[in-house]
């Protein structure tokens, strides 16, 4: 057999590990999804998954309809409920299901000697990782994708605003990514498969979880006394038990100063889609206040829970209930509007957890490069 | 086809050494393969003989020393270095659910080949390894010498000017391993340098131009050579019973000694080249020594081998 000389240009000198050719990323993702999708076990995952969730939204608006019943006109808010439910299951799942997806993706390779094949050739090392990425998040796309109708679903049912949907589904997918970055990040640099995953998961709990009750233990840390002013009835009518003269008076009692704490919450992807979703955003002056905000929908009542944790303990509290429609003091007025001045809180988490992504990705690309310098314990290049 | 002195050697290390921790694996290693030629790495497990391909290969940093790669420099100009190197490793990776064909098109597009070329590449690649029959089944139903097959049409799949071959030969029944001997032939016909590690040395004798030993993470460069050549000069003759070869080759004057302890028909002679051996018959025949067998010991690489290891205990 006679060879055909392959004159083919040479990559252009330099070590290239920073160097990316979508045409290399293309390749990964390719081989990537393809070893994915012809294994059976995905199917099934995928149908666990819609089933899943499909029975959850089932069972939720049954129960919801019993509950509040259909058709009376009132139900809707009801339904925002179950939006926002759905929403969470969707990515509550999606965070444990990514991390299979890309926790194993560097080390398993290795371990099967797939990688070191693929890193003689002249791709880069980001080629190489970040194309492992996006074929992850395909992956993990697909069960967003599949959870879709279910998510359309609970928001007709609802009346969230027009574009809470597509905000919600957009930042749903943004915290796939991350998450898959994370796991590849871990596969990268731990030598066995088993400590990746069992990483990842950690990292995604201490996300989700572990932030929450940080938040929650370090109550006592930020609680001080602090001196508030509170209007309080002096004389009630004796018939109604209502107000009927109330006066001003100054208290001091431990509060807890969230306001240093508030940004634990900020990093939990829960709170970053709540926070993103377009509520029914106008908190009308009578909810606040004594109701506060119960007529937010669920997502809303977060995002407002979590920026009022933000401006940290009131200075006023009003317990003069006369009965009437209450009229809100002007310290309260002032309040609500720095609530609702106050800017969104999502950007912030999404940028923590962008550097976090970023930050794995860059290990992950420095693992993958060769040639290797000094290689980590346990592991070997081929 | 060289006109400059660089690319002479396709393939060099000179001084490389490489630890893994405490652990030196790769002490001092020197080897040059010139275009067109196979050379053999030989030696005991353990010695190096991986690290130091990893090395060529450009996956792995040597701690010292420099390495040319076609005329490249794997630390500086990675992918162009790697880009000539086909690299079969030791150890089998295949990716189970990728068909013969999809492995051999992904990694020809991994070289920057176009995808049809990449396909047109991989099925003739596959007919050069006899996998051809096997082209759409997936990677996962082959044996373990059909894998190390695919995995030597995967290293070939971009053309490369360099090749190194890790244990090629492991898992190969003994009519694959005729068919990758003659292969390697052919690719170093056509111009390839091609360096090749292997534990079965009788093998490697015919195959390969030049052979480098390596002992504990050292190259052994012409003491060994030296060995080697006299191994070659190395011939035994037999003969019918009742013949006293061991007072023929005395009388004839030669260097000698006896093959099997006190059995005077059998010897192991030193002859300079093979017309020396060829007079060396005709005196032993003419003297009357009936003699039935008469040919160059073994194999050469193998002998060297076994002095070595000798020589280390």
């Amino acid at each position: 057999m006679t060879d055909t000389l392959v004159v083919r240009p040479e990559p252009k000198a330099g070590r290239g590990t920073w160097r990316i050719s979508w045409r290399g990323v293309r390749l990964i993702t390719e081989l990537e999804l393809k070893q994915r999708v012809r294994s059976t076990k995905w199917k099934w995952a995928l149908a666990a998954f819609v089933a899943l969730v499909g029975v959850v939204t089932l069972l939720l608006s049954g129960a919801m309809n019993m509950l509040f019943g259909v058709g009376d006109g009132g139900g809707s808010d009801d339904y925002d409920v179950l939006f926002g439910v759905v929403v969470f299951f969707v990515l509550g799942l999606g965070l444990l299901v990514s991390p299979t997806l890309s926790a194993t993706s560097i080390n398993g390779d290795s371990k099967e000697g797939t990688l070191a094949p693929l890193q003689a050739t002249a791709l880069s090392s980001v080629d190489i990782v970040i194309g492992k990425l996006v074929g992850a998040w395909v992956a993990s796309l697909a069960f967003l994708a599949v959870s879709m109708p279910f998510i359309i679903f609970a928001f007709v049912l609802s009346d969230a605003p027009a574009f809470a949907v597509l905000t919600t589904v957009l930042v749903l997918a943004i915290e796939l990514l991350v998450v898959c970055a994370i796991g590849l990040g871990w596969s990268a640099v731990t030598a066995r498969t088993p400590a990746s995953a069992v990483l990842t998961y950690v990292t995604v709990a201490c996300l989700t979880v572990i932030s929450l009750i940080l938040f929650g233990l370090t109550y006592p840390l930020v609680t001080q006394p602090t001196t508030f002013r509170v209007y309080d009835a002096v004389t009630y009518d004796d018939v109604t038990g209502n107000a009927t003269e109330c006066y001003f008076r100054e208290e001091t009692w431990e509060q807890a100063h969230t306001e240093r704490t508030w940004w634990l919450l900020a990093m939990n992807p829960f709170v970053i889609v709540a926070d993103a979703a377009p509520s029914n955003d106008d908190l009308v002056e009578p909810d606040y206040g004594y109701s506060g905000y119960s007529n937010q929908t669920m997502l809303g009542s977060i995002k407002y829970s979590v920026r009022e944790a933000r401006l940290g303990p009131r200075t006023v509290e009003n317990w003069c209930y006369t009965g009437e429609a209450q009229e809100l003091l002007p310290e309260e007025v002032k309040r609500l509007e720095q609530l609702q001045s106050l800017s969104p809180i999502w950007p912030y988490g999404l940028a923590f957890h962008a550097l976090l992504a970023g930050g794995a990705l860059w290990l992950a690309v420095r693992r993958v490069d060769v040639p290797h310098g000094k290689l980590a314990t346990g592991t070997r290049v081929a | 086809m060289t006109e400059n002195v660089v690319v002479t050697a396709a393939l060099g290390a000179q001084g490389v050494r490489r630890a893994f921790g405490v652990v030196q694996a790769v002490v001092n290693a020197n080897l040059t393969v010139p275009p067109g030629t196979v050379t053999a790495l030989i030696g005991p497990n353990g010695c190096g003989k991986t690290t130091l391909m990893l090395m060529l290969a450009g996956l792995l940093k040597p701690d010292a020393g420099t390495i040319t790669v076609a005329g490249k420099d794997p630390l500086t100009d990675g992918p162009a270095a790697r880009s000539h190197v086909g690299w079969m490793p030791d150890a089998l990776g295949t990716w189970d659910s990728l068909t013969c064909v999809e492995t051999l098109t992904t990694f020809g597009r991994a070289y920057g080949i176009p995808p049809a070329e990449a396909r047109d590449r991989a099925f003739s690649l596959l007919e050069r390894v006899h996998l051809a029959e096997l082209a759409a089944q997936p990677a996962r139903v082959l044996s373990r010498g059909q894998k190390q097959r695919l995995s030597l049409a995967r290293a070939l799949v971009h053309g490369p000017r360099v090749l190194i071959l890790d244990e090629p030969a492991s898992g190969l029944d003994p009519r694959s391993r005729v068919e990758l001997r003659e292969l390697v032939r052919e690719l170093a016909a056509e111009g390839t340098a091609v360096l090749v590690s292997s534990h079965v040395l009788s093998e490697l004798d015919e195959m390969v131009d030049d052979a480098v030993f390596m002992s504990k993470g050292v190259t052994l460069g012409d003491s060994a050579d030296a060995l080697v050549a006299a191994a070659r000069q190395r011939w035994r003759a037999v003969a019918r019973p009742g013949t006293d070869l061991h007072a023929a080759l005395s009388a004839l004057a030669r260097d000698w000694s006896p093959a099997v302890e006190s059995d005077v028909s059998q010897a192991l002679v030193q002859v300079t080249d093979e017309d020396d051996a060829a007079d060396l018959l005709s005196a032993l025949v003419a003297g009357g020594a009936r003699v039935s067998a008469f040919g160059p010991v073994g194999s050469a690489l193998e002998q060297v081998y076994l002095t070595m290891e000798e020589e280390r205990r």
